[in-house]
């Protein structure tokens, strides 16, 4: 591409920007998008790798998997709703600072942005399906039913990755946007095609799944040996298994993030030796070093810190990637997200964090400290004075924020 | 350059873009609504079971919670952002508007969504694992963060119609963008009748009890509760028309179908007389009645009621500034938006377009029934569909054998120049009127076939042209070469 044409791209992604501006410092929305998408792609990772132990030991007659797999699927379920609340904060972060594109490239592959939300119905009812047809039954080694429901609900899981993936990709080529709209001279409203992909940056990030779900089976075994009735036979070889997960699948997914680097596309000049190319890679093969020194024998401690360390390296990837977007859309486009309009609005930006902190600390820490003690304890859980006095903390400050919702709100009517 | 924000155009000839959303949108309300009310139901039987020690209410709570999992959290939370994907796609500067002005509190909104998720499935799967006070407080959460996701929700909702203060357009503001009077109203009947699709649908599974005397008992509970949300909940929807503006009052009468009105008494009364028949025998609550009621109030009162309200709003899709075809049409000084239409009306819409292809960019005979389908897509095709079926097809507008002279004269003397209620202005210069009226007229004698020909026509001959200029230029070069 010559200067003149790149300077069109420019212009075209510069007057595409929304006018009502931003309500603070882009970078806010970029930090956040980075921080909640690692949070996101760790569930997804989590719900495909836990599908695929479910789908494994369906298949497989060792008593233990079976045991094993039909732990999994009730993860695997939670994991769906969790990665897809979570990921609707990346999707909203986005659309803040990279709305020309992300809005372009949806746009453009319309039917598939609409097919996205029907397949992704489908696949989390498939697998409800699969779970309603087992979780009843008192013996968990025994073949589960209708294990095709399971395979439906993998192979839609991972259709619906791919749209993703391809949208996320087209975001980063707005010099072939308008051949994709005016096809060898003729128009194409009907966004019927996926325009591009890099399998091998789709594979990396599904592969991620296999160390992801590892640290779960290391953390799950941790988790449940505490309990009375814990057997920790079973729970020991799902340590075994997770710890060669984690191994295993951080050299694949290490292997594909080469692959990946390795095949940028020109535009994206020289990341992939630069700083943060190379942090990406070494830190998913660091975590494999990790588990290999910190996961031996119990490890009593460093059980609960594999998923948590899953999540450092979630993030430096995914910061890696925002660099890449960085370097192509800034770097070769010359597409800043830095001099976004700012139409400062204190109040608004104040309000999300506080609600946050405070509504979302203490609720979470109150469910969460709740959720932890049940699963610890066999029969009925009765929290001491402390857990109950978060639980009372927790509803107070819920009513405070709705008063103030609705204060606030008269007093803005009234004035 | 004299370029504005204006994005490819998806065009779904079926049903249009315009409908997909809607579809979209009124499933989601369903499973969304019903959530919340049942999240307040919940609270308020999980605080009963604590106070009077009884476990059948927590078993209903858990077989309710498991029914609203599978089927409304699941399409409910897929559905939900569904609604910014549908709209990316089909008015992506309606929805560019709505994220840039209240991003925060959609992320606000999230913090609560992501309390209620991991809420629903403790509520579900504690039943019996955690003592009942505690249960009753988790409920209690879960209840007050399915309220705060809905009262966040709806002010954006209402800043769709309008800005809560007129006082926004000069002065900007979240504040004033979000909250006002309209704000309130819609939030007291969005209340009242997720209420009443929480009586509805938890009928499904008050059904299933099998114990007579429980099962009276939470007939009549959800019984009395859809009768007060139903009365209170069409009392607001009286109120809530005092509060949209005169424009969308006008639009209501003159532009819904005839079928709205009579559609949404039919429901009301057909609602109430459910509830009451099953307080009266609860016998006859059994699962399908009560999904036929559901599926009911999805078809016949939710979807024309949705719908209505995305009608009400023409010209604009979001905050009277932005048109339905996704120009922004209206200074807003507070917020430093300039209206795009000074630039149209200078350059023309095939410049100002950025996604205009290159040989589109300037009009000749060659390319006229091109440039008209992409003036047509552009300004028309979200409200009305260039094709048979789909949202109020362009062809019903043109009488059959109208000459291309007359729409163009109806064009240049109406559309460009905003003389007509509930449209967009759409300035065009006088060749681009033309172009859009030989298309039109093509459109309304042959249909997507005829313009397809003329299309593929006017594409060979800029081929062959092409050709040519090519041939002559090798010709010049060899002949200068020569000499």
């Amino acid at each position: 591409m010559d200067a003149q044409q790149i300077a069109q791209v420019t212009d075209m992604m510069y007057a595409l920007r929304n006018p009502a501006g931003l309500p603070t410092y882009p970078i806010i929305f970029v930090a956040l998008g980075v921080l909640t998408f690692a949070m996101h792609i760790l569930f997804v990772q989590l719900l495909l790798g836990t599908s695929l132990v479910a789908l494994y030991a369906a298949y497989n007659n060792h008593p233990l998997w079976r045991r094993l797999g039909a732990a999994m699927i009730d993860v695997a379920k939670v994991s769906v709703s969790v990665a897809i609340v979570i990921g609707v904060a990346p999707l909203l972060f986005v659309q803040v600072v990279y709305d020309p594109q992300w809005y372009t490239s949806n746009v453009l592959s319309a039917d598939w942005v609409i097919s996205f939300i029907i397949l992704l119905i489908l696949a989390y009812w498939a697998m409800y399906y699969f779970y309603f047809q087992n979780y009843k039954r008192e013996d968990k080694t025994a073949q589960p039913k209708s294990r095709w429901s399971l395979i439906v609900s993998m192979a839609l899981m991972l259709v619906v990755g791919f749209i993703m993936h391809s949208l996320t990709t087209q975001m980063l080529h707005p010099e072939l946007w308008q051949s994709w709209y005016s096809n060898q001279g003729k128009l194409d409203f009907s966004g019927s095609q996926l325009h591009a992909y890099n399998p091998w940056r789709f594979a990396f990030f599904i592969s991620m799944a296999i160390p992801v779900t590892g640290a779960m089976l290391v953390t799950y075994r941790r988790f449940k040996s505490v309990r009375s009735d814990a057997d920790h036979t079973y729970l020991n070889f799902a340590a075994e298994v997770g710890k060669k997960w984690i191994l295993v699948g951080s050299i694949i997914s290490f292997v594909l993030y080469v692959a990946w680097m390795a095949s940028l596309p020109e535009t994206a000049g020289n990341f992939a030796t630069s700083f943060w190319g190379i942090l990406g890679g070494l830190g998913v093969i660091g975590y494999a070093l990790w588990a290999q020194i910190r996961l031996r024998g119990e490890a009593k401690f460093c059980s609960y810190m594999a998923l948590p360390m899953a999540l450092v390296i979630g993030l430096i990837v995914a910061t890696s990637r925002e660099v890449l977007r960085y370097d192509i859309l800034n770097g070769f486009f010359n597409y800043n997200f830095f001099d976004y309009k700012i139409v400062m609005d204190w109040y608004s930006t104040g309000l999300f964090f506080l609600t946050f902190a405070l509504v979302g600390g203490s609720v979470l820490a109150y469910f969460l400290t709740i959720a932890w003690k049940a699963g610890q304890t066999v029969g009925v859980y009765t929290p001491s004075a402390t857990v109950n006095k978060m639980g009372t903390v927790a509803i107070w400050i819920m009513v405070l924020w709705m008063i103030q919702f609705f204060a606030v709100g008269f007093y803005i009517w009234a004035k | 350059m004299d370029l504005i924000s204006l994005y490819p155009t998806w065009y779904e000839p079926t049903v249009g873009s315009g409908w997909v959303v809607a579809l979209i949108a009124t499933f989601h309300v369903l499973a969304s609504h019903t959530s919340v009310g049942a999240a307040l139901l919940f609270a308020y039987l999980s605080h009963k079971a604590y106070r009077e020690d009884r476990d059948d209410l927590l078993d209903f709570i858990k077989k309710y919670g498991l029914f609203l999992m599978v089927f409304t959290y699941v399409a409910g939370s897929i559905t939900g952002p569904g609604i910014w994907y549908s709209t990316t796609v089909a008015s992506p500067n309606g929805i560019g508007a709505l994220i840039h002005s209240f991003v925060w509190k959609w992320a606000t909104e999230w913090v609560f969504f992501v309390i209620e998720v991991v809420g629903v499935y403790m509520i579900v799967y504690l039943v019996g694992r955690v003592d009942k006070r505690t249960h009753m407080k988790i409920s209690v959460i879960f209840g007050v963060a399915s309220l705060a996701t809905m009262v966040i929700i709806v002010g954006i909702l209402s800043f769709m119609m309008m800005p809560g203060k007129e006082v926004w357009f000069e002065e900007g503001g979240y504040l004033n963008g979000f909250y006002g009077t309209n704000t309130f109203i819609q939030t007291g009947m969005r209340m009242a009748f997720m209420f009443t699709m929480t009586a509805v649908v938890g009928g499904i599974v008050v059904a299933s009890i099998k114990d007579p005397a429980f099962k009276k008992e939470m007939t009549r509970k959800l019984g009395w509760l859809g009768i007060i949300a139903t009365l209170t909940g069409a009392a607001m929807f009286q109120w809530y028309l005092t509060s949209v503006p005169d424009q969308a009052l006008l639009v209501m009468e003159n532009r819904l179908p005839e079928y709205f009105q009579t559609s949404i008494i039919a429901v009301l009364a057909g609602t109430l007389a459910y509830f009451i028949i099953t307080m009266l025998r609860p016998q006859t609550l059994v699962q399908g009645f009560a999904g036929f009621m559901a599926v009911t109030i999805l078809v016949a009162g939710l979807w024309p009621e949705e719908t209505a309200r995305e009608s009400m709003r023409k010209p604009w899709v979001a905050g009277q500034y932005v048109y339905s075809n996704q120009v922004i049409g209206r200074d807003v000084p507070g917020m430093g938006i300039e209206s795009q239409l000074p630039i149209i009306e200078k350059v023309g819409i095939l410049q100002a377009h950025p996604f205009t292809p290159d040989h589109l960019r300037e009009l000749n005979n060659g390319n006229q029934i091109q440039a008209g389908e992409f003036i047509a897509m552009t300004y028309c095709s979200n409200c009305h569909s260039p094709s048979e079926t789909g949202i109020r097809p362009l062809h019903r507008y043109f009488p059959e054998g109208v000459t291309q002279e007359r729409v163009a004269d109806y064009v240049k003397g109406v559309l460009t120049t905003g003389n007509i209620a509930y449209m967009p202005k759409m300035p065009m210069r006088d060749d681009e009127a033309e172009a859009l009226a030989a298309y039109l007229v093509l459109n309304n004698k042959g249909g997507q076939p005829a313009v397809t020909a003329a299309i593929d026509l006017e594409i060979e001959q800029r081929e062959r042209a092409l050709v040519e200029k090519n041939a002559q230029d090798k010709i010049a070069a060899i002949e200068m070469e020569g000499k």
